[in-house]
């Protein structure tokens, strides 16, 4: 609605609101800003936690456009990180592949700029309206899912514009959250109950997972399901709709395993944490990527090699540039840097999940928080695949990860979070 | 929800559930950032902590190209500079199997490298396939292989397109300028430039200097954009100057080898010869040497052949075992039963502790029973030597005499001067694989008895040799060596080894009064076959039995040796000569070892610049030089022949000197013959056929000799009554020109035949 109305009178109704709010009830309320003598009041008057009166001053921060500015300045630290890091390492393989050491470079940058252009008009836009886009994005996330299909390749994950190329389930990633948040602030009465609560997710799931499964492409299956879980969690799922169904699916997945049908997953599964060890020939190529993704990791060591100094990127590690950019970051950056980029990354979802509680609305909260820890998600599977945790299959780091599309996509959810930033203490009414 | 209100939207926000969906978001926040992010950051502190060594090394591994660079091994000179192994640049052949592009290429590479290395097309495939960048094919490649490799690596360049697959790199061979020259003591490297015997071995740390490496980084596929390249320059080995003299290592070589073929020696046999003073090793000659350069033929040439008739496993054992005898340092790994020369020792043992004085005296009866019930021990002279002088009993090498001596020293002061001459322990020469002497667990009067003249306990040569210098230095144990410097690359000295005195064994006295019996001994005694003209030599005959039948005759077989010094009132050097098993006419020392450390000697000691002392018979009997009478009318010459005290022969019609027999300047004996030659064609013409003067007396080969117009030289007892020839220096039917000069070796009678002395 009138989101962006600003001015004195907002503001007045804002504090009286709050007063009100002070009165009635002693739960927890969003960060606020509370002229002084109002909070001694309130504190004479009850007795609410200190750590509301913390969250008044963090709310500061708002300032300028009135987007989350600590949450804004991540996204653009780690993209600026991440772009450097990539081009380290890319420069190499770029030099031979392509014959032009910047040429992932220049195309990253030029998503990052149109990323960030696009992450701007997002977070003007009234997250609101996603409501209403949601069930059209689900559609198009399955017409996608269908649509790869048709690109004639041996594994089918990309939609091939020519010029751009998309993988469909990062749409149908972000087309799940959506949803589901709308599904869970719609329907929040009903949806501790079976049919509501856990049915729909289930059959968009068990939907999406077939697709995939065709594709195929299971770690998309994988991340698909935690977020779909989260969802559910965040938005009131009870735990036993889980053991039921989990272990329904544990049952089909166990299935398919005996009947050989997983056979390209299984075949992953077999280097899975072996990549150290030699025992055949196959699996020690099959292990090769991993490997050399531990031998850029152990080099690092405490203090790296040196920004620009590793060695594995020089056509050891294959495609550096993509899933497996975070090992030549340890590597040349060594243990610290890499706890440094995950500091970053951890403030960036601290704020995020922030940034959901203040949310002006339900949708708003639920919303934030899935974009959010999709991103944690994806980077601690991302660092326990180059680690030889999980088997290699594609899971890329967010604003590291070459990659066009993926990065948009992320910047677009990014830009949501922001737009659900500038409401977040506003008028609730 | 009652207390909920619908806001604008028509969304409910209740307060309650509002508060529990904070809760969720909490709690999914923490299960990210605590689990999830802890749990990373945890595996990759693990990975680059505790792992990231191992993991960085196996990185390295397929980073980085490493290539040794050779270390010139170092150079083994003689005392004089003289050099004796020497490392020469050579190159090896290595290929870079990681830079081949495909099979095809490796099939092409392979086949070239094949043909020209002579190496099999199969092994050099399989190596072009291995995951590195370096592998070697071939080592120590001469330049004719280097030219046609360089020619080849063009070929494929132009014609196949493969490049940088083949490398020649800088490599070091080791050549022995002198061939099998004291091979025993310098040894020989192996293909990797490991020193495996004597000297190589021994100070093989010393030689090999330190290896360089070039450290190049590669990437997957191809060059890198940047250089990453570090060396280590390699650090040349140290070189060694021995104490070993080339010239005296040669004559002893020579006569050693020559003793060798005439007493048909079946074990080989060797010499040492030691500097008194400072225990430096001047000579040390093991016969039977192998070829440095190809130590792994087994140079004897009967063994070979009887190897060559054995198949499969067998013949490889006996090659094998061949060839370790062939290595082996008898000098300093073989022991033997010392006989009559420890008689020396036992000698000055019982001076030392003052049981024997001028006064002793000692019977011998042919056999003497050193322990009542005990079957008695016969003499070589089973006559018996009758009443002896201690002195006597030496020059006698009276067995009786000296075990009655051995029984007054008393078991226990005997085990303790065994000791005490360093019989007991090593040497510790600085050459490998030395063994140490022999002597009882638990010694009975018979052993005592046996031991006192050297029967019954083992030593080495070298232990021979250390404890006979002691006795002529005076008394001081000495540690024998052969390396007396070490110097670097740039010829600064690391180390240099001086004279280390073990102990004093015994007294100046007591060695004073056994060099005055010795050199009686080599001049009138059992040691006469060594006696050096004009070089007052002490010394000692042994022969001793090897409780063992090397040749199946049925008759167990000896050890001929003979040990002196020289000159006796001031020792210079001491010599041992030994012969294992000599299966000739004559096996005792003083008929097979004494005439050769008397050669040996004869021209060691003038090379030494030990000035002669002549006796007046000696004077008489010593050559001298011929004066040219060339282009002299032959009335002339003759007469000038006359007046220099030669007996004149004159060849030819012509009336003028054209050549000359003994040539200007050579030696000619006092009163030889000179043979004029008027025309060259003469002195072929005039040629003798000569005779044999084996068994005649210097008075009867004088006889021969100028019957024949030709000349001879004398060496060894010649001068006593009852000297005969052993060796003559030109065979017996061979033809020489009228006036050559012969050189005959004289041995005492006794000797000649079979009643010799032991």
């Amino acid at each position: 609605m009138d989101l962006l109305r600003s001015g004195v009178k907002r503001r007045k109704k804002q504090i009286d609101r709050q007063r009100r709010d002070v009165m009635s009830s002693d739960i927890m309320s969003d960060g606020f800003a509370v002229p002084i003598q109002d909070v001694t009041k309130r504190r004479l008057a009850d007795k609410r936690p200190k750590s509301n009166h913390k969250k008044g001053k963090i709310s500061k921060f708002r300032v300028g456009a009135g987007v989350d500015m600590p949450f804004l300045i991540l996204i653009l630290v780690l993209l600026v990180c991440g772009v450097i890091m990539m081009f380290s390492a890319s420069y190499p393989i770029a030099f031979y592949g392509q014959g032009n050491s910047y040429y992932y470079l220049i195309r990253q940058g030029g998503y990052a700029l149109l990323g960030i252009a696009i992450m701007f008009v997002v977070s003007f836009f009234n997250y609101e309206y996603f409501k209403k886009l949601s069930l059209i994005i689900l559609g198009v996330g399955f017409a996608s899912l269908i649509a790869v299909f048709f690109f004639p390749s041996d594994i089918h994950r990309w939609i091939d514009f020519g010029f751009f190329n998309i993988q469909a389930s990062e749409i149908m990633k972000f087309a799940i959250i959506l949803f589901l948040a709308h599904w869970g602030a719609y329907q929040h009465k009903k949806v501790n109950t079976f049919k509501y609560g856990a049915l729909p997710p289930l059959i968009i799931f068990v939907l999406t997972a077939v697709l995939l499964y065709f594709e195929p492409h299971y770690s998309g299956i994988v991340i698909i399901a935690i977020l779909t879980s989260l969802m559910v969690i965040l938005y009131g799922g009870k735990i036993r709709w889980f053991v039921i169904i989990g272990s329904l699916l544990a049952a089909v997945v166990i299935f398919l395993a005996i009947t050989g049908k997983l056979g390209y997953a299984m075949e992953r599964l077999d280097g899975w944490g072996k990549a150290l060890e030699y025992v055949d020939d196959q699996m020690w190529d099959q292990t090769f990527q991993t490997r050399n993704s531990l031998y850029a990791i152990g080099s690092g060591g405490l203090m790296g090699l040196g920004l620009g100094q590793s060695r594995q990127k020089y056509l050891y590690l294959p495609e550096p540039q993509n899933d497996f950019v975070f090992a030549i970051v340890v590597e040349e950056l060594g243990l610290i840097g890499a706890v440094i980029v995950l500091i970053l990354f951890a403030l960036l979802i601290w704020r995020g999940f922030v940034i959901a509680m203040k949310a002006r609305d339900r949708f708003g909260t639920l919303l934030a928080a899935g974009l959010t820890a999709q991103i944690g998600i994806q980077v601690v599977l991302n660092i326990f695949v180059i680690t030889d945790w999980l088997p290699n299959t594609g899971i890329s780091l967010p604003f590291f990860s070459y990659g066009g599309s993926s990065l948009i996509m992320i910047l677009i959810q990014m830009g949501i979070i922001l737009s659900i930033s500038r409401t977040a203490n506003m008028n609730k009414v | 929800m009652s207390h909920g209100h619908l806001n604008e939207r028509g969304y409910t926000m209740s307060k309650g559930s509002k508060s529990k969906l904070m809760r969720r978001c909490m709690m999914i926040m923490l299960c990210i950032l605590v689990l999830g992010f802890g749990t990373t950051a945890f595996r990759l502190t693990q990975l680059t902590l505790y792992q990231g060594q191992e993991l960085q090394q196996l990185a390295s591994e397929q980073q980085l190209v490493d290539t040794a660079i050779s270390a010139r091994r170092g150079t083994i000179y003689d005392t004089n500079g003289k050099i004796l192994a020497q490392s020469a640049t050579v190159w090896k052949v290595v290929l870079s199997p990681n830079d081949f592009k495909n099979d095809n290429d490796r099939t092409i590479v392979s086949k070239g490298l094949s043909e020209i290395l002579g190496i099999d097309q199969e092994d050099i495939f399989e190596k072009s396939k291995e995951n590195s960048y370096y592998s070697v094919v071939k080592r120590q490649i001469e330049s004719d292989e280097r030219d046609k490799i360089l020619k080849f690596i063009e070929k494929i360049e132009d014609e196949n397109d493969i490049t940088g697959v083949i490398d020649l790199l800088e490599d070091y061979k080791r050549y022995y300028p002198y061939n099998d020259f004291a091979s025993s003591l310098i040894g020989f490297t192996g293909s990797d430039d490991q020193g495996l015997a004597g000297l190589e071995y021994q100070y093989n740390e010393e030689l090999t200097g330190t290896p360089g490496r070039l450290v190049t980084a590669k990437n997957g596929k191809i060059e890198l954009p940047f250089n990453y390249e570090q060396k280590v320059d390699a650090v040349d080995g140290n070189s060694l100057v021995l104490t070993i003299d080339e010239t005296i290592q040669h004559i002893m070589e020579k006569y050693l080898k020559q003793g060798n073929v005439e007493n048909k020696v079946h074990n080989r046999s060797v010499a040492v010869m030691m500097d008194v003073d400072t225990g430096a090793i001047l000579g040390l000659a093991v016969e039977g040497g192998y070829d440095l350069n190809d130590p792994f033929t087994v140079s004897d040439k009967i063994a070979a052949a009887e190897i060559s008739k054995l198949v499969g496993k067998k013949k490889e054992e006996a090659e094998s075992e061949a060839l370790s005898a062939q290595w082996k340092n008898k000098a300093v790994s073989d022991t033997y039963y010392p006989g009559s020369v420890f008689k020396i020792i036992t000698a000055s043992m019982a001076l030392e502790e003052n049981k024997v004085n001028d006064e002793s005296r000692f019977t011998c009866t042919g056999s003497y029973t050193p322990v009542q019930g005990a079957a008695p021990i016969n003499c070589h002279n089973t006559l018996g030597h009758g009443t002896q002088t201690f002195a006597q009993a030496i020059c006698n090498s009276c067995n009786p005499a000296f075990m009655m001596i051995g029984a007054s020293i008393g078991k226990e002061k005997f085990a303790e001067y065994f000791q005490a001459f360093g019989y007991s322990a090593p040497t510790g020469i600085d050459l490998p694989g030395e063994a140490t002497g022999l002597f009882f667990n638990n010694i009975t009067d018979l052993d005592l008895a046996i031991a006192s003249f050297g029967q019954g306990i083992s030593v080495t040569p070298i232990q021979m040799v250390t404890a006979i210098s002691a006795v002529a230095n005076g008394g001081d144990l000495l540690q024998p060596y052969v390396v007396k410097q070490i110097v670097d690359s740039n010829g600064n000295v690391v180390k240099s080894t001086d004279r280390i005195v073990k102990r004093q064994v015994v007294s100046k006295e007591t060695c004073k009064k056994i060099s005055e019996i010795l050199e009686m001994n080599a001049t009138e005694g059992s040691a006469k076959n060594g006696y050096v003209a004009g070089y007052r030599v002490a010394g000692k005959t042994g022969t001793s039995e090897k409780k063992y039948d090397v040749n199946d005759d049925g008759i167990d077989d000896y050890i001929a040796s003979f040990c002196g010094f020289a000159p006796a009132d001031d020792p210079k050097v001491c010599l041992l000569v030994y012969f294992d098993a000599p299966l000739g006419n004559n096996y005792y020392g003083s008929a097979v070892a004494a005439p050769v450390f008397a050669q040996i000697m004869n021209e060691v000691m003038p090379y030494l610049e030990v000035s002669a002392q002549y006796t007046d018979e000696e004077i008489k009997q010593m050559d001298t030089t011929a004066n040219s009478y060339l282009g002299l009318s032959v009335e002339e010459a003759e007469q000038q022949v006359k007046s220099d005290g030669y007996t004149c022969v004159v060849k030819g019609d012509g009336d003028k000197v054209a050549a000359q027999l003994p040539a200007a300047s050579t030696r000619i004996p006092q009163g030889g013959t000179v043979v004029l030659y008027t025309s060259l064609d003469e002195v072929s013409n005039s040629e003798v056929e000569v005779p044999d003067f084996s068994g005649l007396s210097l008075a009867e080969a004088n006889m021969v000799a100028a019957s024949y117009n030709l000349n001879i030289s004398v060496v060894g007892v010649s001068g006593t009554s009852d000297g005969v020839v052993l060796l003559q220096s030109e065979a017996a039917g061979d033809t020489v020109s009228a006036g050559t000069v012969i050189t005959l070796t004289f041995t005492t009678s006794s000797n000649y035949g079979n009643n010799a002395v032991m």
